[in-house]
């Protein structure tokens, strides 16, 4: 219990430690009498290394009980749903396989863009995205996501200018054969 | 006086033009519908209309994200007091008397109140916006480094102990996004900091980034571990709106009054924003208020208080952006990111640079109030509709509107890798408590800090007590630190109450 609580804590010290070091092998040409560009992040990593000690040692005293200061706006939520109950609430239990799943999916999505070119790789992670989030009308999945993306595309390419990933090899020359298709120069 | 009207005037006929008036109907629509799903924030909306405004002209692209700004304060009510689902956690103090007042069958009337809420708060909030507007700035154009640093101070200070979680993570999250502001080839001296031989590194990480990352898709793969099941709405029989006589509004005028200028108030405080200013403004009233033993009972009260606070604070927050440059939340960063990106500077000397552009954005609020009143009085029913599309197409679209925004900033793929990583890293937030406000402030405003500080320092032969000697950084500096301390001495005096209850 109190070990689960303090781990956060300490690993966000630990690295503040590792990058507190760093900050001390910055590289510049020091002019006398003024600051460097170390002085502001050693400062701002001090301040994050003494608050993470401050939680760890406030966590072991009070035997891991959750209580320390709150924010305000906290504690008047707090508060007032005591009192008078309410608040948004996730219905569904925790799955964490399929939040796995779903930052695979993204980074995978992320790491294709540029091979597959943004129709194909977009219109395949909406479709695969609205799979793995529970929806089973295959018909409907398929549909929103191949006009979707297809608005999308022609939006940012043709309204925004902007160059979107085109894809590589023959997948260049559907993205080109699309691109001719919505009038997209 | 004549010439802060003559410039509204010229304000409104160019929010009249077509294409300004086709951006505010827009950011209404927009805000209305991102406020009425609960898988959407108001926050992570204007972020994602951002990438849509890059070939706008610059005033209808301030228009767009204001106007969603705005709106996206007033519709989340509809679900609260329908549904009892907050669109928003701004909207959460509307279950306790809105949702309570509908379940004894005077639902339409608990929307009408919303309603006139909304507009009363709106329109006071930009009525003192314009008139405070002008001569902030001339008073910031006095400001020095210091002053500068202390309002940041203030700043940063208030979004760790005005918001959610512990004070502690709160700083923690504040203290990262300070240093991940760092990241990059410093400024005076061309030292490379953290950058650990990456490139990319070396521009810096763009807030914007960090902003769609730990907002946008950290939010998306929250929900994503609970399969995008939210609570089931309960059904009504119509969604109708009942605006209260003119009689029954001025019986409690003193809670429109506290309410808009609290609002205003808490608007103007850099980090706080329309949710501190929704729950502050209901607290008050349950505990001044006329009829305070009825609250959550279902009066009228209940509903009006959060409801022009957290409108009118849109007025507030524009004032320092707009005079100062600091945006006072996520949305008004977003808002500021816009300015920046189509090469406008917000702050003091933009009144005499662009007066047309800030004159035109004030005058879109105004309109955009009272539009967001008539659409929200005939279209509410319809754009409820909204919640029975399946969350996880939304949430599909949300992450492919946060890549493309990613991209389109800089045509950059490795902005994308980084969008993913800060939507983890927001999930992580999110999932242990630490509230990503203060960590995307702290992204926002630390550039600014560092500046300032540093060029204090050099000014000043490195006396950092200039901060507390000079009258006006001294007095802000001062309030920062009773801002801060303020929590810890209300934590200290509960639990010294506890054992004698």
């Amino acid at each position: 219990m109190i070990l689960g609580r303090i781990i956060p804590y300490a690993l966000v010290g630990a690295v503040s430690g590792y990058l507190f070091f760093t900050a001390t092998q910055i590289e510049f040409h020091r002019r006398a009498g003024t600051l460097g560009p170390d002085v502001w992040p050693k400062l701002v990593l001090a301040l994050l290394i003494a608050t993470c000690l401050y939680e760890i040692v406030r966590i072991v005293l009070v035997r891991g009980r959750r209580g320390g200061a709150a924010g305000v706006l906290q504690e008047m939520v707090e508060e007032s749903e005591a009192k008078l109950g309410g608040g948004f609430v996730y219905a569904g239990a925790r799955s964490p396989w399929t939040l796995a799943a779903g930052i695979a999916l993204t980074a995978l999505y992320v790491w294709v863009i540029q091979q597959l070119g943004f129709f194909l790789a977009t219109a395949a992670y909406v479709f695969a995205f609205i799979a793995l989030g529970g929806y089973r009308r295959w018909g409907v999945n398929a549909a929103v996501s191949l006009i979707g993306t297809t608005l999308m595309m022609f939006f940012f390419m043709k309204v925004v200018y902007v160059s979107l990933p085109l894809g590589q090899g023959p997948f260049a020359q559907f993205t080109f054969w699309l691109m001719r298709l919505m009038g997209i120069r | 006086m004549d010439g802060v009207l003559a410039q509204l005037a010229n304000g409104f006929v160019d929010v009249l033009a077509p294409a300004n008036l086709l951006a505010l109907v827009v950011g209404l629509v927009l805000g209305l519908l991102v406020a009425v799903l609960p898988g959407l924030t108001l926050v992570m909306g204007v972020v994602l209309a951002l990438p849509f405004t890059y070939s706008m002209d610059v005033t209808a692209a301030i228009i767009l994200l204001t106007a969603m700004y705005v709106s996206g304060t007033y519709a989340g009510a509809w679900t609260s007091i329908l549904f009892r689902v907050p669109g928003e956690p701004i909207d959460v103090p509307l279950l306790w008397d809105g949702y309570t007042m509908a379940r004894k069958g005077h639902a339409a009337k608990a929307l009408g109140w919303t309603l006139v809420a909304a507009g009363v708060g709106g329109l006071c909030a930009a009525t003192v916006m314009v008139l405070l507007a002008h001569p902030v700035a001339r008073i910031a154009l006095t400001f020095s480094t210091p002053e500068y640093f202390a309002i940041i101070f203030f700043g940063l200070a208030s979004v760790a102990s005005l918001g959610g979680g512990s004070l502690a993570n709160a700083l923690i999250s504040l203290f990262a996004g300070l240093l991940i502001a760092t990241v990059g080839v410093d400024d005076t001296y061309g030292a490379h900091r953290f950058t650990f031989g990456v490139r990319i590194l070396s521009d810096g990480i763009d807030y914007l980034v960090v902003m769609v990352g730990a907002f946008g898709l950290g939010e998306v793969f929250m929900r994503m571990e609970h399969r995008f099941k939210s609570a089931p709405l309960e059904s009504v029989d119509t969604v109708s709106t009942q605006l209260p006589s003119l009689r029954e509004a001025s019986a409690i005028k003193g809670t429109f009054a506290r309410g808009t200028l609290l609002g205003i108030l808490i608007g103007l405080v850099p980090g706080a924003g329309a949710t501190v200013a929704s729950f502050l403004s209901y607290g008050i009233e349950a505990q001044y208020g006329r009829r305070r033993e009825l609250m959550g009972s279902g009066i009228p009260e209940g509903i009006v208080a959060p409801q022009t606070a957290a409108t009118a604070s849109v007025g507030g927050a524009m004032i320092p952006l707009v005079t100062m440059g600091i945006p006072g939340s996520g949305a008004t960063a977003i808002i500021l990111g816009a300015f920046l990106l189509h090469g406008l500077q917000p702050g003091p000397q933009v009144f005499e640079t662009s007066s047309h552009i800030v004159y035109a954005v004030f005058a879109s609020i105004f309109v955009g109030v009272i539009g967001m009143c008539l659409i929200g009085y005939f279209a509410a029913r319809y754009l409820v509709r909204v919640l029975e599309f399946p969350e996880v197409i939304v949430s599909a679209y949300v992450v492919m509107c946060c890549i493309l925004g990613a991209f389109a900033a800089r045509n950059n793929i490795t902005d994308v890798w980084l969008i993913v990583v800060f939507g983890v890293v927001g999930y992580l937030c999110e999932r242990f408590r630490f509230p990503i406000a203060p960590l995307v402030l702290g992204v926002i405003l630390g550039p600014l800090a560092e500046t300032n500080f540093m060029t204090t320092m050099i000014s000043f032969n490195n006396d950092w007590m200039v901060f507390f000697t000079r009258p006006i950084s001294g007095a802000i500096m001062a309030l920062a630190i009773v801002t801060l301390v303020y929590p810890v001495l209300r934590h200290l005096r509960r639990r010294a109450r506890l054992p004698a209850t």
